[in-house]
């Protein structure tokens, strides 16, 4: 036991001590507030687009439906833009124009309205902000209101009348419910779900190819012979496991931790300031969907355990794999090359991440988060996402509890012979051979 | 001799591998407090034969006692103390570190090992008043300092039974002789030392006992006074004044007096033939008037009981390998 807690110690301090660890977890909080603010602070800036640049607006349509569109953008914005009206023919040469004064930047973009306009089908916008979103929504949104205050002011009915009808601005509150009654938000839950398959998944790679590195380091320096003349070649495979373990587990716990304190105290701080620094309401309902990814979805402690267990589960799985490859390798070149397999295993449960998210219920789904290999990532997102039947989970588990305990047995024996040969790498009926070795 | 005078008994062990038997019906027992010689040429089954004592890998058949204990049993192997052939350390941690680890695979409890250290660090001339080489990392030194740490850490444990496996291959002369210093050392203190080697005039001067094994085979064993006095008797030393004649030539080249004729610098060293004496050929090489300078019947080297026995190709394989 003492020989098994040395090893454990020595993995988890000489791992936990180096540069790059210490990098990485630092980049974590790191990387969550790039994105989870920097948009956050980038709707408040994409506001600053529109607001001191202009926009031309070309009128041909013969009713003055701009000046409507400028009314209508007035209300959401304080931008002024500038409107010349035209005659249909000269829409060609009022084009040319306004695109030199785009080119020149003295224009961000001119909009086209014209008989199709009015019969509400089309409008051209051309400018360099085409691909901001929130502008093309308002422009589109400006144009349809004026569009349609247009025709119910024909059918008599007056402008302030129009104004007070027209202005609807539903915000939809989503409630998931399960069988169980129990309640979720929606999109909180599916984001965070992906978020953390896809943390698991590069957990899992990460720490596997550790495992995999920490062999090979130990073999090709000779050091592990004498190792295991003092140990049992099982307890250093185990001791390194968990040592490792515990270096990823201590990573996640900063990762989580911090991510959780950013989302409960940065956000909501930069939320506060986005809303004081705008009434706009396109600005307030961005900044609502963006409180809906930053309020974390209360899990029950009985889907915190699973996801523990699936990890846990997951990781030793892959380790022994990874621990059995490395032993049958000289070095990390080598290695690359004969760890793909089990990095393939990894690498296709990855791709099937966002189809499972977004189907959770379908066949491929269900399957996925059963086979041992793909369960740890895709059941802890299929369960944040829906309702999935208790039996699953059981099954998933089991059978991922039963490939576990496969792979440390094959892995063991793998790692036993393999630690002390070297030159050419074993095919794999040597490798059945070596199972076979007392 | 009782069991527990043994240090290592090693009774009909066998060890096969898919395409070929490594070690074949091993026996041997090693005293307590003896330097003993495991000798043999590249793939005689040497290391296999150390892994086996050392729990490493399993025999096929056979049994092996340590201390009068099987060598499985909990705590023996604790008071064994190896060098592996091939060397190394975990190159990123410090000096201190590494040591204090493999003392406690060895069961030393940390601040027993922490004491230890630094009275090796000091012994060993690793730590000094300028400067302490323990705080640094392992590829911060040089070769011969990490063959130096890594000699502690075989030891720290301070072990009943040392197990060297080519312990002088690629070590600087001052090592090797901080080495066959801790040997006689260790000898002293009533400790068991195993070496594995093909360097015979290493083996010849610390060796109390000796075992030649070749195809995984026992080709001889015994205390070293035991082994020379089976071979002794055979050879004889000859020194002329000047070129030897026709008539003396014609003798040394006798087939039914003289089998080999080696010639060194300064003599020749003859292997006499199976039932011919020293004094038959003294005598007739007087009687062809031969100018004697020396004449004088020797002691076989290890070396050549080891070529007698192995083989001169067995002998050239096991100096450009090693195994």
């Amino acid at each position: 036991m003492d020989k098994l807690k040395a090893i454990i110690r020595r993995e988890y301090l000489e791992r936990v001590r180096t540069k790059w660890f210490i990098i990485a977890t630092l980049l974590g909080p790191v990387m969550f507030l790039a994105l989870t603010v920097l948009p956050m602070l980038f709707v408040a800036r994409t506001k600053a687009t529109v607001a001191s640049s202009n926009i031309t607006i070309i009128d041909a349509t013969g009713v003055a439906l701009g000046q409507r569109v400028v009314t209508e953008m007035k209300d959401t914005t304080d931008v002024h833009p500038q409107v010349s009206v035209i005659a249909p023919s000269d829409v060609a040469a009022a084009e040319s124009l306004a695109t030199r004064a785009i080119m020149s930047q003295q224009r961000l973009g001119y909009l086209i309205l014209d008989s199709s306009t009015l019969a509400g089908k089309t409008a051209r916008y051309t400018g360099r902000n085409t691909s901001t979103v929130p502008d093309m929504r308002r422009i589109s949104t400006a144009v349809e209101s004026a569009v349609l205050n247009m025709r119910l002011e024909k059918e008599g009915i007056s402008a302030a009348r129009v104004d007070s009808l027209t202005k609807v601005d539903i915000r939809l509150e989503k409630t998931q419910l399960s069988s169980k009654g129990r309640e979720k938000s929606g999109i909180a839950t599916s984001v965070v779900g992906l978020m953390m398959s896809f943390l698991l998944y590069i957990v899992l790679l990460l720490y596997g190819q550790t495992v995999l590195r920490s062999v090979i380091e130990e073999k090709s320096t000779r050091v592990a012979e004498v190792v295991i003349s003092s140990v049992r070649p099982e307890i250093l495979m185990e001791g390194k496991i968990i040592g490792i373990g515990c270096v990823a587990v201590t990573q996640l716990a900063v990762w989580i931790g911090s991510s959780a304190w950013i989302a409960a105290n940065v956000i909501p701080m930069v939320l506060r300031r986005n809303a004081a620094a705008s009434t706009s309401a396109e600005l307030a309902s961005a900044a609502r969907s963006s409180e809906m990814l930053s309020t974390l979805p209360s899990f029950s402690v009985g889907f915190m355990v699973a996801v523990l267990l699936y990890f846990v589960l997951g990781y030793v799985f892959y380790a022994c794999l990874y621990a059995a490859v490395g032993s049958t390798v000289n070095s990390e070149s080598e290695a690359q090359q004969a760890a793909t397999p089990v990095a393939m295993l990894l690498v296709a449960s990855a791709i099937f991440i966002q189809p499972v998210a977004l189907a959770p219920q379908t066949t491929l789904s269900t399957v996925m988060s059963m086979l041992p290999f793909s369960a740890p990532i895709m059941m802890p997102m299929r369960m944040s996402i829906t309702s999935v039947p208790a039996w699953e989970v059981t099954t998933s588990l089991i059978g991922m509890a039963l490939a576990c305990v496969a792979a440390i047995w094959v892995s063991a024996r793998i790692y036993r012979v393999g630690l002390l040969m070297y030159g050419k790498r074993p095919s794999l009926r040597e490798l059945f051979k070596w199972l076979k070795y007392s | 001799m009782t069991m527990s005078d043994l240090a290592i008994d090693i009774r009909g062990v066998t060890k096969r591998y898919a395409e070929h038997v490594a070690v074949r019906d091993l026996s041997l027992q090693v005293p307590s407090g003896a330097v003993y010689g495991l000798l043999g040429p590249n793939g005689a089954g040497k290391t296999t034969t150390i892994r086996m004592i050392l729990d490493i890998i399993a025999p096929d058949q056979g049994t092996i006692t340590l201390f009068g204990q099987r060598h499985t049993e909990k705590g023996v192997l604790d008071r064994v103390g190896y060098l592996p052939e091939e060397r190394g350390l975990y190159k990123k941690m410090k000096v201190r570190d590494v040591l204090k680890f493999l003392a406690q695979l060895k069961g030393v409890p940390a601040k027993t090992a922490d004491v230890r250290i630094n009275a090796w660090l000091e012994r060993m001339s690793l730590k000094t008043a300028e400067k302490d080489w323990g705080n640094a990392k392992v590829d911060e030194l040089s070769r011969g300092m990490q063959q130096k740490v890594q000699f502690v850490g075989t030891l720290l444990h301070d072990p009943d039974l040392v197990i060297l496996d080519e312990p002088f291959s690629g070590l600087d002369p001052i090592n090797a002789q901080a080495l066959k210093d801790t040997v006689v050392e260790l000898k002293t203190r009533g400790k068991t030392v195993i070496f594995s080697t093909h360097i015979m005039d290493n083996a010849e001067k610390l060796c109390d006992a000796v075992c030649i094994i070749a195809n995984g085979q026992k080709v001889l064993d015994g205390s070293m006074s035991d082994v020379k006095a089976a071979h002794a008797g055979h050879n004889v030393a000859v020194a002329f004044d000047g070129a030897p004649s026709t008539a003396v030539e014609a003798i040394l080249h006798d087939t039914s007096l003289v089998t080999s004729v080696d010639e060194q610098n300064r003599f020749l060293e003859l292997e006499l033939a199976p039932g011919a004496s020293s004094g038959q050929l003294l005598q007739r090489l007087v009687t062809a008037g031969a100018s004697l300078q020396r004449f004088e019947r020797v002691q076989p080297s290890l070396h050549q009981i080891f070529l007698e026995k192995v083989g001169a190709t067995g002998i050239e394989a096991g100096m450009s390998g090693h195994g």
